[in-house]
């Protein structure tokens, strides 16, 4: 009884690393690893503006009730931009919080933005889950990445 | 329904795992009738790529015939007997609008991991972990093909399946490869390695008017398939100085369009071999580029070199100075296959390009982990093994 619990627990551990070990990446700055080049304090990295460019008019994205519903989703604890994108790419959709995000908070951003694209662009959200699959074996390594895709779509240095 | 899939470094299986549904309304499920094995997924098999999980399905090259339809899908119907690209792409974002596919925008439902990696992501593809989307690959009965009116071609009647299967992708990045070199008429083309892209590659540099083509590679069975199936001269690595060969078939001056289609699995003879080996396995570096380092000592000035191997991140001893001194100018890319698969089976119905040689192992998916083992240790004269989920 006990030793599946604590194989439980340990998994659980894994899986929390493998999200938390995506949001770190991000923030690494060995030469050709990583995705941060200089040190924004914690304060001003989790207040950038996040932006996206879709193809579409500035006019044609939306504003406030009328953004995407992820977008809209997100309210007044959200200011947002929209800006023509140079050249013919478009329209810059960029969004960042009032108030100080945390982790989640940026997470749930990230994924609105995507998600706002994608919905402009194409009509729809893509989905991958459920997905066939065979007998996942529960290793550690398998948790870790386990956790690293389940927060994947709200990760990444947007 | 059956399907293959990794259950581990080197591990492949068959297992029983659920029928795809249709997720979204630009969706079809194929049932699938060829599937094969490609290079990069000996990339996948070995751990190089470390995103899969046990119980992922594998598989990213194949063709079959439509079984259902989304509420949103245009152009495809029940019944079409379609090729599908590789890659999967929206078609309506700004890099789909460039023809630059494989960078869709909407085709990676997991961004996260790649853009970390990389800073941005690319788009995703079938079978080819969680990286590249989390997308259940082909080795199996059935499978979801999202966006299918942009990544599924009808197949026109006088192609066979055998010869329509590798316009996928062995044939699709090959011709990207010479495509976006700038492969010209007149121009003398070489192409690392003589696995199907390699072969698919000379073939397309010749189909662009090059006027000499030449294949390296150590394997004598892929050689003999380069002279035969492809009208290419072949140089064995193995016993020739490549770089010697090549100045003095160009008259000193290096090929025009160096095209690279070996990957980070390259082998190499010598000290330059046991060097990336170790740091390979020391993960001092990810990847082993002795292909890549070739075909830039050799490229004439000014030339063009494209990388079609896969890589996943570092290397080490890359000669900067050569590329910054010859002037030259490297590319490389997963494939846009959307871009060139129309003109692809056309010159297949014409019956300029063939690949039925390339399927020298073709069996059941049940026997997909022996497919696997023969491709893997290029045994027997393997160069692709096709697996028949439907029989
Ligand atoms: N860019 C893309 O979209 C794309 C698509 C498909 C495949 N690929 C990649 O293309 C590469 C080739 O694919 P494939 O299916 O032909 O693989 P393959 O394994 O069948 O062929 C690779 C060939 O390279 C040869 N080789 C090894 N070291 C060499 C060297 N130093 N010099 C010359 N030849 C050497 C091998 O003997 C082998 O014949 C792989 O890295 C694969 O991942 C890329
Ligand atoms: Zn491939
Ligand atoms: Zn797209």
């Amino acid at each position: 009884m006990a030793v599946p619990r604590i194989l439980d627990s340990l998994r659980r551990a894994a899986t929390e690393a493998g999200g938390a070990l995506l949001g770190r990446l991000q923030h690494v700055r060995l030469p050709g690893v990583g995705q941060s080049s200089s040190a924004d304090d914690p304060e001003t990295a989790a207040r950038r503006w996040r932006a996206v460019t879709v193809l579409r008019s500035p006019e044609q994205i939306g504003t406030g009730a009328d953004l995407p519903a992820p977008l809209a989703a997100l309210g007044d604890r959200v200011e947002v931009r929209v800006t023509p994108a140079p050249g013919d790419r478009g329209a810059e959709l960029a969004a960042r919080y009032r108030d100080l995000p945390s982790d989640d908070d940026l997470r749930a951003l990230r994924s609105a933005l995507r998600e706002a694209k994608q919905l402009i662009e194409v009509g729809e959200v893509l989905r991958v889950d459920p997905a066939p699959h065979g007998t996942r074996k529960a290793t550690p390594q398998g948790a870790v990445l386990e956790g690293a895709t389940a927060r994947a779509g709200g990760e990444g240095v947007l | 329904m059956r399907a293959a899939t990794w259950t581990g470094v080197n591990e492949v299986s068959v297992e029983t795992v659920p029928d795809p549904t249709i997720l979204n309304d630009h969706d079809v499920i194929l049932k699938v009738s060829r599937t094969t094995t490609c290079g990069s997924d000996l990339h996948l098999l070995g751990g190089y790529i470390p995103f899969m999980r046990a119980g992922d399905v594998l598989g990213h090259e194949f063709m079959g015939e439509v079984v259902e339809v989304g509420r949103g899908v245009r152009d495809r119907r029940i019944g079409d007997r379609v090729v599908v690209n590789s890659f999967i792409a929206c078609g309506k974002c700004w890099y789909c609008t460039q023809e630059l596919y494989s960078l869709c925008d909407n085709g990676n439902p997991n961004p996260g991991i790649t853009e970390a990696l990389w800073g941005q992501s690319p788009g995703g593809c079938f079978g080819y972990s969680h990286a590249m989307g989390g997308w259940a690959g082909s080795h199996a009965e059935y499978i979801r093909v999202p966006y299918a009116d942009v990544g599924a071609f009808v197949v026109p009647e006088g192609v066979s399946d055998e010869r329509a299967l590798f316009a996928s992708d062995a044939v699709s990045t090959g011709w990207m490869g010479a495509d976006l070199a700038g492969t010209k008429p007149g121009d003398v083309v070489a192409v690392w390695g003589a696995g199907g892209v390699g072969q698919m590659a000379a073939r397309a540099a010749m189909l662009l008017g090059a006027e000499r083509v030449y294949v390296i590679d150590r394997l004598p069975e892929r050689l003999a398939q380069v002279r035969e199936h492809v009208g290419a001269e072949a140089i064995d690595y193995s016993r020739t100085d490549v770089l010697a060969e090549l100045r003095e078939v160009t008259g000193g001056r290096g090929p025009d369009v160096c095209i690279e289609a070996v990957g980070m699995e390259a082998h190499s003879l010598g000290v330059q071999g046991a060097y990336d080996q170790v740091k390979q396995q020391l993960r001092l570096q990810t990847d082993r580029p002795s292909a890549v380092r070739e075909a830039i000592l050799a490229c004439r000035k000014g030339g063009s070199v494209f990388v079609l191997g896969v890589y996943a991140q570092m290397v080490d001893k890359f000669p900067l100075g050569a590329l910054m001194n010859k002037g030259l100018t490297v590319r490389g890319a997963q494939v846009h296959g959307q871009r060139y698969m129309p003109r692809i089976l056309d010159h297949m119905a014409r019956g300029e390009l063939t690949t039925e040689h390339l399927a020298t192992h073709v069996m059941p998916l049940e026997d997909a982990a022996r497919g696997y083992r023969v491709f893997k240790d290029k045994a027997d004269g393997c160069v692709r093994s096709v697996f028949l989920p439907n029989g």
